[in-house]
């Protein structure tokens, strides 16, 4: 019961690791074998049938025929028998006359199937025979079988099993086997009539010539038997004499006429009966079953052949079937699994039978349906993030402007007028170009003049305490970049580094091509800070610290280029106490294609 | 993958079904070339002049051979019981390719030797008398032959010496005469062995024979000259029979000679063919007395029916 199970178990199992294609091949495959198997074997056993009823119709016609020869053969004795008696004996006294001279005339006549021709009275005696006419010492007649058959039984001929004549002294052929006919007669002696027996011995040879003759097919004999199975003739009768062959004679002498199937010796065969008229002996035909199972192996072997034959073609048809259906399923598939592999340009067929081409149609719907989602939401991600960009472009200090504001009332109560158009210009080109008709990438230059007008304000505003300095490469010319994302970082260097500075301190920016990167130096003279203080600015787990400056920190910078640009880009601080702070800004040189680009949200 | 792997199983499944369609077509014919195997020649040595003797036997020869495919050649000697011209026929047939050799070994040591002469003989079987290097022997049980027929002859037994005619001491038949020597000495019986017959009347009146040739001539001398022994004897010819029912032979040990003959080739083709040997046992064989001649069994056994059917 477990192995069952276990087996169960085993063959679900590599049912759900084989392909569909597997499967139906297989299955299909199974299913046509078996059923031409079975038709194989049904015709197999029809065949069969009808062979074995051929070979029984075979046999009983041969043995008709053969029953024919050896009745034809024994009327032949038992004529001689009647003329015996009808012509020779019931016309003769043998007290007046002999009948040895009738009797070697009707032997003469026949000598080729008559051994000796015999006439005892009732007791045995001879009374005259014919080639012979002396008697062994030994010979007993009343003793023997045929002499008390014919004496029990007056009415019927009596024909015995094969013997050897041990009647008379033969010089030349002592001993001759011999089938025994014998009759009841009337003997007429001095007129008064009296019992007698009447012997007609047949050469044994002429029986076998009947039955020597007939054939039965490959293997097949014919064996003649009297009433109690007793051996009369067999092609192999000297072998079982000798002990060294057995036959089923005495089964058969139970079988009525007929075919029947026996087994004997371990060998299955068929044997035919048909009992002899009048003697009661049966002539039994044997075909063993191996000569209508096996007899034409070449014949077995074909149909074999064609069984094979049907279902390789049954198994080539079942798999082309089997592929035709699954191809478009395993295309599907494999479209899924290169969608799930993030490809985007997969192209799902519409292919097989409807159900295939309705599942292939839903698969494409819902993919479609997933695209348009995710396109969905990356314009919401994007939007998003324009959004943050946005605010935190628009986080300018108010301070700024008040201490600006500030500054200009106070140059312009001090009489300082051409300091507070200065500044005033200043500030109006400051925002001119924060403002930038709302566009967050903006040319390189631009962004460098909101840088220096920035720094303009504060160097008034700080009473020229520090200059500032602003390089350009001539490759950088044409480049755009993010907006305002120098001048937090002047703020930075202002109002840290430049805070103990007294007429000494100099910011300087510098904007160079570094390959497909645009660099923006920003450095100062001022205090500067420990390594490990300058990495820890870009931390985003730093706790945010408002600044008195602009409001737009160097955190905020970093952030919006790599929100902008990736995580390739941003900012690289590097500082040393008392040496002064570097900031490097990395951006990608943007052509002004590509900025109006960026500028639509498209990710570079 | 799975697809390559789904190919390579449909490949082999209809490699296979292909390849059972070639093989059982190309079958029949490879059983055709099996069916037919080449007829086995067997050579028949026998320690007589001619075969006469040996009709019933070569009979039963026939038959054996025609069941198993294998043709026969008989050959006799020039002189009786000749071992040495039976050593070079033999030498012969085994140059000349014979499959396979059946004899009736005129001297058994002189065979032993020449077959260990030539360790490359093709299988010998032999009739009568075993053979050391022979592949099997068909015949009774030789001494348990001369007890059967020397108790036939203590039945009948009234006093007196016993003759027994030992022509070939060394063979098979001379162990039969010793099986009935024992047997008779167990029993008081005084015994002499002789080569053959005395020339004149010979003095015993109890004489055995242990060999088909001896005993009829033996019957026949006694008929012939009305001599007063009981006569023990071994045999199953026509002649033989004769002597035994005219009364001139007492009792006979017999057994099948169609039998013998038939189990021999068949020994000799199945050693020939290195197939699985049947080992029939000794020969069975029976005491007939003259009176018993006619029983159906004992028919059977002395007259075989001299068929020529082909099977």
């Amino acid at each position: 019961m477990t192995f069952f199970r276990d087996l169960t178990a085993q063959w679900g199992e590599r049912y759900r690791r084989m392909s569909i294609q597997m499967v139906l091949s297989l299955s299909f495959t199974a299913v046509a074998a078996v059923g031409i198997l079975l038709m194989g074997i049904s015709l197999i056993w029809r065949f069969s049938s009808a062979s074995e009823q051929l070979v029984a119709e075979n046999s009983q016609r041969v043995l008709a025929q053969a029953n024919l020869n050896l009745d034809s053969y024994l009327r032949r004795m038992m004529r001689i028998a009647d003329t015996v008696y009808y012509q020779v004996l019931k016309d003769t006294d043998l007290a007046q006359e002999g009948i040895a001279g009738p009797l070697s005339l009707l032997h003469e006549e026949n000598r080729d199937d008559l051994v000796s021709l015999a006439v005892f009275d009732s007791r045995g005696a001879l009374v005259s025979a014919a080639p012979l006419s002396a008697m062994k010492t030994s010979a007993a007649p009343a003793r023997s079988d045929w002499f008390q058959s014919a004496v029990q039984s007056m009415e019927n001929l009596h024909f015995s099993t094969p013997h050897v004549q041990d009647i008379f002294d033969d010089p030349d052929s002592p001993y001759r086997w011999v089938v025994s006919l014998s009759h009841h007669v009337e003997l007429t002696r001095d007129g008064v009539t009296e019992g007698g027996v009447l012997l007609v011995d047949m050469s044994f040879s002429g029986i076998e010539q009947v039955c020597r003759g007939v054939t039965l097919g490959e293997g097949g004999y014919l064996y003649l038997i009297d009433g109690d199975g007793e051996l009369i003739y067999h092609p192999r009768q000297q072998l079982i004499y000798a002990g060294l062959l057995e036959e089923n004679n005495r089964a058969a002498a139970g079988y009525r006429d007929g075919s029947h199937r026996e087994r004997f010796q371990g060998q299955a065969r068929q044997v035919t009966v048909k009992t002899v008229g009048y003697t009661g002996w049966k002539l039994v035909g044997v075909a063993p079953a191996a000569s209508w199972l096996t007899a034409s192996p070449q014949l077995f072997l074909f149909g074999l052949s064609l069984l094979f034959f049907a279902i390789f073609l049954m198994a080539f048809l079942n798999f082309r079937i089997s592929a035709r259906i699954a191809d478009p399923i395993r295309r599907l598939e494999q479209s899924i699994k290169e969608l799930e592999s993030g490809r985007e340009d997969v192209e799902i067929e519409e292919g097989g039978c409807y159900e295939v081409q309705h599942l292939s149609r839903s698969v494409r719907s819902m993919v479609s349906t997933m695209r348009h989602l995710m396109d969905d939401i990356i314009h919401q991600e994007s939007q998003k993030r324009r959004s943050e960009l946005e605010v935190l472009q628009s986080q300018i200090n108010p301070h700024f402007l008040y201490n600006t504001l500030d500054s200009v009332i106070w140059m312009t109560e001090s009489g300082q007028q051409d300091e507070a158009i200065q500044m005033v210009t200043s500030l109006a080109r400051f925002f001119r170009i924060s403002l930038s008709k709302g566009k967050s990438i903006i040319p390189l230059t631009d962004e460098l003049d909101h840088a220096k007008h920035y720094m303009n304000i504060q160097q008034i505003r700080f009473k020229n305490r520090f200059t500032s300095r602003i390089q350009t490469g001539a490759d950088t010319e044409g480049l755009y970049t993010l907006k305002l994302i120098v001048q937090p970082i002047l703020e930075n260097a202002i109002y840290h580094g430049m805070a103990n500075a007294e007429d000494d301190g100099l910011i300087q920016v510098s904007a160079y091509r570094e390959g497909d990167a645009l660099i923006v130096d920003v450095a100062d003279n001022g205090l500067g800070m420990r390594p490990e203080v300058a990495a820890s600015l870009l931390d985003e787990d730093r706790p945010e610290v408002r600044t008195s400056g602009s409001g737009i920190g160097v955190r905020n910078v970093h952030q919006r280029i790599r929100l902008t640009f990736g995580a390739g880009y941003g900012l690289t601080i590097l500082s040393e106490p008392d040496e002064g702070t570097l900031v490097r800004i990395r951006l990608p040189a943007l052509t002004r294609e590509e900025a109006a680009r960026c500028q639509e949200g498209e990710v570079l | 993958m799975k697809r390559d792997r789904n190919d390579l199983v449909e490949i082999i499944i209809l490699g296979v079904l292909g390849s059972l369609v070639v093989l059982t077509l190309a079958a029949p014919q490879l059983l055709q070339v099996r069916r037919s195997p080449p007829l086995l020649s067997l050579s028949i040595l026998l320690r007589d002049t001619d075969s006469s003797g040996w009709t019933v036997a070569r009979q039963g020869m026939e038959q054996a051979a025609d069941e198993l495919g294998a043709e026969l050649r008989f050959l006799t000697l020039t002189v009786q019981n000749d071992s040495e011209e039976q050593t070079a026929i033999l030498f012969r047939e085994i140059d000349g390719g014979a499959d396979a050799l059946v004899v009736v070994p005129a001297g058994p040591d002189d065979l032993t030797l020449a077959l260990s002469q030539r360790p490359d003989h093709c299988p010998v079987v032999t009739l009568e008398s075993s053979v050391e290097g022979a592949a099997g022997i068909v015949a009774p049980t030789d001494e348990e032959v001369g007890r059967r027929l020397a108790l036939a002859l203590l039945e009948d037994w009234t006093g007196g010496p016993v003759l027994l005619l030992d022509p070939l001491p060394q063979t098979g038949i001379g162990a039969r005469a010793e099986g009935a020597r024992a047997a008779l000495e167990e029993r008081g019986v005084p015994v002499r062995q002789a080569a053959a017959l005395p020339q004149d009347r010979p003095e015993e009146r109890w004489v055995m024979a242990f060999e088909p040739l001896a005993t009829q001539q033996a019957a026949e001398r006694k008929e012939a000259e009305e001599l007063g022994f009981a006569l023990y004897g071994v045999g199953s010819g026509a002649a033989i029979t004769a002597q035994l029912e005219r009364g001139n032979i007492s009792a006979l040990a017999a057994w099948s000679d169609y039998a013998a003959g038939y189990l021999a080739v068949r020994q000799a083709v199945e050693a020939a063919m290195r197939a699985d040997r049947q080992d029939p046992g000794p020969l069975a064989f029976s005491i007939v007395r003259g009176e018993d001649i006619y029983a159906p069994e004992n028919q059977k056994l002395l007259f075989p029916i001299m068929s020529s059917s082909g099977r």
